[in-house]
């Protein structure tokens, strides 16, 4: 009955939108994307025969999408959107595994020529420590190889940049003074992040501010808002959540010694996290203090950060993880004689949109600290203090560029102990033009990357953590003809030491340690062409080989090929 | 500038002197670090003398919280008594000991062995300590039904099936020498036989509090565990019934007053206390099966009953029992 109701509303979206186009063509216009892909995942590795009698040999799926972006103008200062998704999974027959779904459906619009505002669904971004969807684990510094399966995660879940998409209402509008506030911005924001649920949880709500304030050309200053809250009274429920944050900015631009742009941002902020009405849940408060020093040097970005966050800090907004952990993966979830449940693995974090996260959480999200443990949280990541380093577009020759990264940092106080850990993460990345140095007129480019990070404690033997990851990426494209490139890559993983898995209870508390020893080898290598028609718009297949190995289980060894196919594009 | 990148170090000092010296979450060092023992286990109060009310303790204390149990078993009689706690010390607080048993029969005037050993450390130390004069369980607080230690009062009337044994027995009881055996088989009725041990024969007379959340009923009983092999559950079935004279007449009148009962399987081998709040409305029966008030008087019961039963088609049951005692406050073992 529902996909009747859309179907209907398509077709009559659709021949209005046709008859106005007709009429007034500015009127309506059209964006969207369609993909087109299948993939064949084939179980391989030795004596399959003995240790996986019960998993299939291999899978295959397969869609069709096309999401159809309609936007209309019915006066001059409203737009309306809507995005329909149109999915055909393979296999299907008459009908069947066809669905028709609304994906996305917002107004935005200006009044009286000052005041924008925005309902419906919405994409928001506030401060790093308020509202701010970072970028999944392991994403940093990757290989152009991979850039289709991150772009399909992205796509998938919503992740446009570092903005959450939310559904309420939104509304920003600038002041100039000229006089001693030049210009003052405003910005708000209400969202419902949870509706009300039968017999559950009550309803989460969210809204938010803010103010800058330029007093010249040199100095703004600035403060973000938000508080998140449940509604006691949506539900049979005694409890309700909170959690407002407040932080506020200072911003200074200007040269350094004469010749180079500088600016410097700092930002402190408190946060306040409770369960009003529960007599066992605790009451935090926190705070947190950051500050950043940018310049560009000989065509190179310099940025060097401070931060500190208090362990009490709590931003839901801020400290909401992409990839979830509990979800298992897509492919191959269970396998062995002993049905094992596959752990999520680099393949999956880089292919599988299925086992991302598109909710706020009100509590801290589980992390796995091979793959992300200096900052699993992102800025906002709480205990934490140091600093860190990048430094971008560092241009070595006319053909070679790096980029480079690299962090410090300790806890602010110890897990379980008095002794903190420290953390040492670094990276580094660069692009190869091969076709410039031997003036070849196909473009054959070399990108690679390596990532280490080190997790260390000391103390007596039962404190004494010492984790080490290791991640080499790389890509390699070869220009074929007009186009049509052959393409390459790897990425080989490690993780060996050993660390504590914390627990922690529903009021994120830490409640327990397991201890966890690692010795971990990953590996995936890709092969393949890709055909772009123009940018966005492409068709690649590749081959991709997966291996998993835990030395600590050698039985559960998990390798697999996949055979993927896609076509993109973005209308 | 010179003066905000001053502010700004100066800002960040005082963050760094702001460190916080607490730790998240529980101490590692409890879950996984080594156990050493700062302090070694000590008896205080040793020859102690429980009936005068005296009591003794245990120290120590460790480099960690870690659960630790102290076991104290009497030579002769074989009594136990159990004391555990989780903490990074042992002392007055959590180790005092008055003399009562955890598991049965009490301890008498005796030398017994003791043990001090932790729930994930293979560490284990010993030591003995005399006990000059066992606890006495009857107080001011208690109301003792009898301990059959004078004998059998033939007050308490009964009933016992044609070639089932109630006998009074010397040696191996719950309490003191003397105890009461009761077995037999009975293939004709449930029934194998009762004592009716009526209150004006108590060895105390009946000051139970009329609160019968403060009352607990004790008996001593000492089963076989045997199972039936016709349904798979223990032979012998124990029922409690309590007659209250509501209108202290000195008679119970079924028509017009409460009893409550409790029934329960023996499934256990040796002796074990059973105790029972009088206040249990889950296990004793209510109106309308009872024709009085309704209400659970204990400063009214007439008459406790005890009943050894036992499916006609399965067995031997057998169920002896030793010192009935009414406790004000708590069960008479804690």
């Amino acid at each position: 009955m529902k996909n009747i109701l859309l179907n209907i509303l398509i077709i009559f979206l659709a021949s209005y939108a046709l008859s106005t186009q007709a009429q007034i063509k500015s009127k309506v216009w059209y964006d969207g994307n369609a993909r087109v892909m299948y993939d064949r995942d084939i179980l391989t590795g030795d004596n399959l025969d003995q240790k996986d009698t019960v998993s299939t040999r291999s899978n295959g799926t397969g869609f069709s999408k096309i999401d159809l972006g309609l936007h209309f103008t019915p006066i001059n200062e409203i737009e309306i959107s809507s995005s329909i998704r149109l999915q055909n999974d393979f296999g299907g027959m008459w009908g069947n595994r066809n669905s028709v779904t609304l994906r996305s459906l917002s107004a935005s619009g200006v009044i009286n020529n000052k005041i924008r505002f925005g309902i419906g669904d919405l994409f928001l971004k506030q401060s790093k420590y308020t509202l701010y969807n970072y970028s999944q684990d392991l994403s940093h510094f990757e290989s152009d190889v991979f850039s289709f399966y991150r772009e399909y995660v992205n796509y998938e879940n919503y992740y446009k940049e570092n903005y959450w998409r939310l559904q309420g209402i939104q509304t920003n509008f600038s002041y100039n003074m000229y006089n001693i506030i030049e210009q003052i911005d405003i910005d708000a924001f209400t969202s419902r992040i949870r509706g009300a649920q039968w017999l559950g949880d009550p309803e989460l709500l969210m809204f938010g501010g803010t103010l800058f304030i330029r007093l010249n050309e040199k100095i703004k200053i600035g403060s973000h808002y938000i508080n998140t809250f449940e509604i006691k009274s949506s539900s049979n429920t005694d409890i309700a959540y909170y959690n407002p944050v407040f932080t506020a900015k200072f911003m200074y631009s200007d040269k350094f010694l004469d010749m180079y742009p500088l600016d410097i941002l700092v930002e402190g902020g408190v946060s306040k996290r409770g369960w009003e009405g529960d007599g066992f849940a605790p009451e935090t408060q926190g705070m947190f203090f950051n500050s950043t020093f940018q310049s560009k040097i000989n065509n190179s970005n310099l940025r060097l950060n401070f931060k500190l966050v208090d362990t009490d800090f709590r931003s839901i907004g801020a400290q909401t993880r992409r990839l979830n952990y509990s979800l298992v993966p897509s492919s191959y979830a269970y396998y062995g004689n002993s049905y094992t449940q596959r752990k999520i693995g680099l393949l999956d974090i880089i292919s599988d949109p299925d086992i991302y996260n598109q909710r706020l959480s009100t509590s801290l999200m589980d992390y796995n600290p091979i793959y992300s443990a200096t900052l699993p949280y992102g800025d906002a990541t709480p205990n934490r203090i140091g600093t860190e380093v990048n430094i971008e577009e560092i241009k070595i020759t006319g053909f070679l560029k790096l980029n480079i990264d690299a962090k410090y940092f300790t806890e602010l106080i110890g897990q379980g102990t008095t002794q903190k850990r420290h953390f040492l993460n670094g990276a580094i990345s660069s692009k190869l033009h091969i076709n410039k140095i031997f003036d070849i007129s196909v473009p054959i480019i070399i990108d690679a990357s390596a990532f280490a990070e080190n997790i260390k404690r000391s103390g007596s033997e039962f404190e004494r953590i010492n984790l080490k990851t290791n991640l080499i990426s790389s890509g390699i494209l070869v220009g074929l003809a007009d186009n049509l490139s052959l393409v390459c890559g790897s990425k080989l993983f490690s993780a060996v030491g050993n660390e504590y898995l914390i627990e922690r209870n529903i009021y994120d508390q830490i409640i327990d340690y397991n201890t966890a020893n690692f010795d971990i080898s990953e590996m995936i290598l890709v092969g393949g062409i890709q055909y772009y028609f123009e940018k966005d718009t492409y068709i690649t297949m590749q081959y991709n080989h997966f291996n998993m190995l835990d030395n600590n289980i050698l039985e559960d060894e998990f390798s697999m090929g996949r055979l993927v196919f896609m076509f993109n594009m973005n209308l | 500038m010179k003066k905000i990148t001053i502010l700004f170090f100066a800002f960040l000092a005082v963050l760094f002197s702001c460190e916080k010296n607490d730790i998240e979450g529980p101490s590692l060092n409890d879950l996984y670090g080594p156990l050493d023992i700062l302090e070694s286990f000590k008896i205080v109060g040793d020859s102690v003398d429980f009936e005068n009310d005296e009591i003794l303790y245990f120290t120590a204390s460790f480099s960690k919280i870690v659960d630790w149990k102290i076991k104290i078993r009497g030579q002769t009689s074989g009594s136990i008594k159990i004391i555990s706690g989780k903490s990074n010390f042992i002392n007055l607080n959590n180790s005092s000991w008055e003399g009562s048993s955890t598991e049965l029969p009490f301890f008498v005037s005796e030398n017994c062995d003791v043990e001090l050993s932790f729930e994930i450390h293979d560490d284990i130390f010993q030591d003995t300590l005399y006990i000059s004069s066992a606890k006495d369980y009857n107080n001011e607080s208690t109301v003792l039904i009898t301990d059959f230690e004078a004998g059998f009062n033939p007050n308490f009337t009964g009933f016992f099936q044609a070639g089932c044994t109630k006998s009074l027995t010397t040696g191996g009881s719950g309490e003191g020498a003397k105890h009461l055996q009761q077995f037999g088989t009975c293939d004709w009725d449930w029934l194998i036989g009762y004592i009716d041990y009526y209150s004006n024969f108590w060895l105390n007379p009946n000051t139970l509090v009329s609160d019968p959340s403060q009352v607990y009923f004790n008996i001593m009983i000492k089963g076989d565990s045997t199972i039936s092999i016709v349904d798979g559950v223990p032979n012998s079935l124990f029922k409690l019934e309590f007659y209250e004279d509501e209108n202290n007449d000195g008679y119970y009148d079924a028509s017009s007053e409460d009893r409550y009962d409790y029934e329960f399987d023996v499934n256990w081998n040796g002796w074990k206390m059973i105790s029972i709040n009088y206040n249990d409305v889950e296990n004793l029966l209510a109106p309308p099966n009872n024709s009085g008030d309704g209400i659970r008087n204990p400063s009214q019961i007439y008459n406790v009953r005890t009943l050894l039963l036992a499916n006609p088609n399965s067995g031997f049951a057998k169920a002896d029992v030793d010192f009935l005692i009414w406790s004000i406050g708590g069960p008479i073992l804690n």
